[in-house]
């Protein structure tokens, strides 16, 4: 016999809490009613689903109408002409420089307004407030219309598109990398402050070494979006591959078309894969 | 490591502290901590013993009154003047402190930033006198060969004697610690008291220390201070500290729990 008899605990109570009749009064806590907001919820997003697909007129007929159109495509899309891979290549040496060069102005220029636009590292509010609004309308532009109005005012070409990604990049870093700030322990910089260093010198040797992980990491990250980006961006004249896409997609040139989505495609996996393992080593 | 410059005296004059809250953290203190004093102040939590030492090189703005460290007055004191007065008065916190990412070296070297000029800051090019100096403040806490070793490698009593080094690096006339060894366990506590005391007696630096122990503050102050809510209810040595002064202070008797573990039979 054992000395510690091992109790059975009665279905669905923990051991050693007393048991309880289901039906005896229960203190405990009424579960809150959630569907009500869940369904005003789902008719919410059902009726704005509805009227954007009536304000675009979007209208299951036309599908069908166009199926023969749309099925000749599509059967030249899914012919590629790799013939045609020499002469991307221009273009694609172009994306990616483009890439490369908005990403290493971007982030240059996104570390020191990081620190303006964190309330950590920047003890005075208006200052703070200026980068702040300042980096908020920079950011609520999107990446296309950047490209459309640098094309309008450059002319066509990669320095357009590099100068539409700088910006587009700067509203992203800087956001990530002030906000990384915020988050940070600001013990040394307290120490430094308090043995009469400036905030600039105790930003600088306090802070700037707690979040170089994070501005490591989110380079890569930028470069990883400025490949995407600047493929689209030359669509409107910016550059790159995205100029080809818009120039052999004019002349119905789907067999090329295709070559150049699957190099989009290849380009921005083996990057994918080169910059996840260089994060790996960067960071530990 | 040079000689530190001459020990400043620390003068308060009627000097109280209100939170922007309306919550009065010091009330009307007045006292004069001479060059080169060990003072360890106690109370319980929420005295004011940080508000206190934080006051002394300005972390905490006064309301009224006037704290004086040498010959300058800290009400109201700003910008560069408050700079210098920081500059020779170090800060070591419960917490440590340090830029953890970043090596023991640049840790100490921080405590050399008032004197290096922005432009050296910004590209981290430090006077080779500098690093000299934050070597040897290295080599007095017994940690020199850790100089090179990330600061969030070590232990917490390590990452404490950098702090040490640190603020030894300023060359200060003052040092203040807020709780020092509230993060160590009972042996560590002790090596840390013992740097402080030897910076005390061998520099001649004047040191203010928050203790949360009692048989701590006894036994490295030579003289305490004893808050409760914001007023100073105690002043002497601490050998005159008996269980009536404890009580004044703690508002109750002394008990197990405000010694450091593994010492109650200890003092008292
Ligand atoms: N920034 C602040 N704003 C408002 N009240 C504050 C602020 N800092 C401290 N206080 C209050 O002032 C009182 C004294 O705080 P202080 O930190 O000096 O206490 P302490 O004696 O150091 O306590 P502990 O042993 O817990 O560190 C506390 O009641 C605290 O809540
Ligand atoms: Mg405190």
């Amino acid at each position: 016999m054992t000395t510690f008899p091992i109790a059975v605990p009665p279905p669905g109570d923990a051991p050693g809490i007393a048991t309880r009749h289901p039906d005896e009064h229960r203190p405990w806590p009424h579960k809150p009613r959630t569907w009500p907001r869940a369904l005003v919820i789902a008719a919410v997003i059902c009726a704005l689903t509805a009227w954007s697909a009536i304000a675009i007129q979007f209208d299951p007929a036309t599908l069908i109408r166009n199926a023969h159109n749309a099925s000749r495509t599509l059967v030249q899309l899914f012919q590629p002409d790799y013939t045609f891979i020499p002469d991307t290549a221009g273009a694609l040496l172009e994306t990616v420089q483009m890439a490369v060069i908005g990403t290493a102005v971007s982030v240059a220029l996104a570390l020191p307004i990081s620190f303006l636009a964190s309330r950590v590292t920047n003890p005075s509010t208006v200052v703070l407030g200026v980068a702040r609004f300042i980096m908020n309308v920079i950011r609520s532009i999107p990446d296309l219309l950047y490209a459309a109005v640098f094309v309008t005012v450059i002319g066509t070409g990669a320095i357009s598109g590099v100068f539409a990604l700088v910006l587009f990049d700067l509203g992203i870093m800087v956001k990530l990398i002030s906000e990384a700030l915020d988050g940070l322990d600001r013990g040394g910089q307290e120490a430094a402050l308090a043995s009469g260093a400036t905030w600039l010198k105790a930003d600088r040797i306090a802070m700037l070494p707690e979040v170089a992980p994070s501005y490591i990491s989110q380079t890569i990250y930028v470069f990883e979006l400025n490949i995407r980006a600047s493929t689209v961006i030359g669509l409107v004249g910016a550059g790159g591959l995205g100029m080809l896409i818009d120039k052999v997609r004019t002349f119905y040139q789907y067999h090329y078309l295709s070559t150049i989505i699957l190099e989009v495609l290849v380009i921005i996996l083996a990057l994918e894969l080169l910059s996840s393992a260089s994060r790996k080593r960067l960071l530990i | 490591m040079s000689q530190a410059q001459q020990a400043a005296d620390i003068a308060f004059d009627h000097v109280g502290v209100t939170y922007p809250n309306g919550f009065v953290g010091l009330d009307d203190i007045t006292l004069r901590i001479g060059g080169g004093e060990m003072v360890a102040v106690v109370g319980l939590s929420g005295a004011g013993k940080s508000t206190l030492v934080r006051t002394i090189n300005g972390l905490v703005p006064i309301s009224s009154g006037q704290i004086t460290v040498g010959d300058v007055g800290l009400k109201g004191l700003r910008g560069k003047g408050l700079r210098t007065v920081r500059s020779e008065i170090g800060m070591i916190f419960q917490s440590f402190n340090l830029a953890k990412r970043t090596t023991v070296i640049n840790n100490v070297l921080m405590g050399r930033l008032y004197h290096t000029p922005a432009w050296r800051a910004l590209l981290a090019a430090w006077k080779r006198d500098d690093v000299e100096l934050a070597m040897q403040a290295l080599e007095r806490v017994e940690i020199v060969h850790k100089a090179y070793a990330k600061a969030s490698e070590l232990s917490g009593g390590q990452q404490q004697r950098v702090a040490i080094a640190r603020s030894l690096a300023q060359r200060p006339r003052v040092i203040l610690a807020d709780e020092p060894t509230a993060s160590l366990d009972p042996p560590t506590s002790h090596v840390v008291m013992r740097d402080l005391q030897r910076i005390n007696a061998d520099l001649g630096i004047t040191v203010v220390v928050n203790l949360h122990f009692l048989d701590l503050a006894r036994r490295y102050g030579q003289r305490l201070l004893g808050l409760r809510e914001g007023r100073l209810v105690f002043d002497g040595p601490g050998a005159d500290a008996d269980e009536g002064v404890f009580e004044s202070i703690y508002g109750r008797s002394l008990t197990a729990e405000d010694m450091l573990p593994g010492h109650q039979q200890a003092a008292v």
